[in-house]
């Protein structure tokens, strides 16, 4: 009796902890992203370039200055269990698109949201990299996770009328 | 000291061009912050503790290039870039370096490009 119930504890607790991942992990993305839909008028009339060129730029109270923002984002385990398993097919791993691009909003959206606070009203050069904090991310075996860095240069245009 | 990732600066000229100015530091994880990230991680969503390790490593790389600047009493530095390479399972590097100039600023500053 004892030994099926062990059974059962060995066989159910990953499945339990990948139905907890699944669902926990939907409901925060879920979340992160009515978050960003909300935030992004706030800095919806931002000038963005990412050519090298400052366009239009006119000069302002202050200097133009870089800005720069980061984020790690996590993809959760049903998501990297379902990663795997794709891999052996190949194809499209939307899961992990899904993430990569929910990490890219949020490091834009926080490059915005600086350069609005510091007063100016156009950034450009934007550069977006993604980077290897763990270290080795295409041998390591755990779950993935993504970090993703943005520099640009914040400067002033004429307002919009 | 001005800061840009673009080659010119409105409103200023490059004067007097002083090199290449860097920055880099090394961090590791530690491992409360691996364990955090870990538990983290089973749900997805950010890990802000390692965003966190990203902010400071990019703050101190950055200060670490700005005295070097302010060394060769540069205005501004111009051209920035990042770039980071992991050196082994758990550290990683962050590297900063621009060019180090003396602008002037340009009179009649009102639209230039």
């Amino acid at each position: 009796m004892s030994e099926s119930f062990f059974g059962l504890f060995v066989v159910g607790f990953p499945v339990l902890l990948l139905l907890f991942a699944w669902g926990v992990g939907a409901w925060m993305a879920t979340r992160h992203e009515a978050d960003l839909a909300e935030r992004e008028p706030t800095v919806a009339h931002l000038q963005v370039h990412n050519t090298g060129r400052l366009e239009d730029a006119v000069a302002g109270p202050n200097p133009p200055a870089m800005v720069a923002s980061e984020v790690t984002l996590g993809v959760d385990h049903f998501r990297g269990f379902l990663g795997q398993w794709k891999n052996l097919f190949g194809g499209q791993v939307r899961s992990y698109q899904m993430v990569l691009d929910r990490a890219r909003r949020e490091v834009m959206m926080r490059l915005l949201e600086q350069a609005h606070s510091l007063g100016y009203n156009a950034v450009a050069n934007v550069r977006i990299d993604f980077v290897d904090i763990s270290g080795s991310a295409l041998t390591r075996r755990k779950a993935a996770d993504v970090s993703v860095l943005a520099t640009a240069t914040a400067y002033y245009v004429p307002p919009k009328t | 000291m001005i800061v840009v990732n673009t080659e010119s600066i409105p409103g200023y000229q490059v004067t007097h061009c002083l090199g290449i100015v860097q920055g880099n530091v090394v961090r590791a994880k530690h491992i409360g912050r691996d364990i955090a990230a870990s538990l983290k991680n089973i749900v997805g969503g950010e890990l802000r503790g390692y965003t966190e390790l990203l902010t400071d490593a990019r703050r101190t790389a950055m200060e670490r290039m700005l005295a070097q600047a302010r060394e060769l009493q540069a205005d501004a530095v111009v051209n920035v870039r990042f770039s980071t390479s992991a050196i082994t399972q758990g550290a990683a590097e962050l590297y900063v370096y621009g060019t180090a100039v003396k602008v002037e600023p340009v009179i009649q500053a009102t639209r230039v490009s």
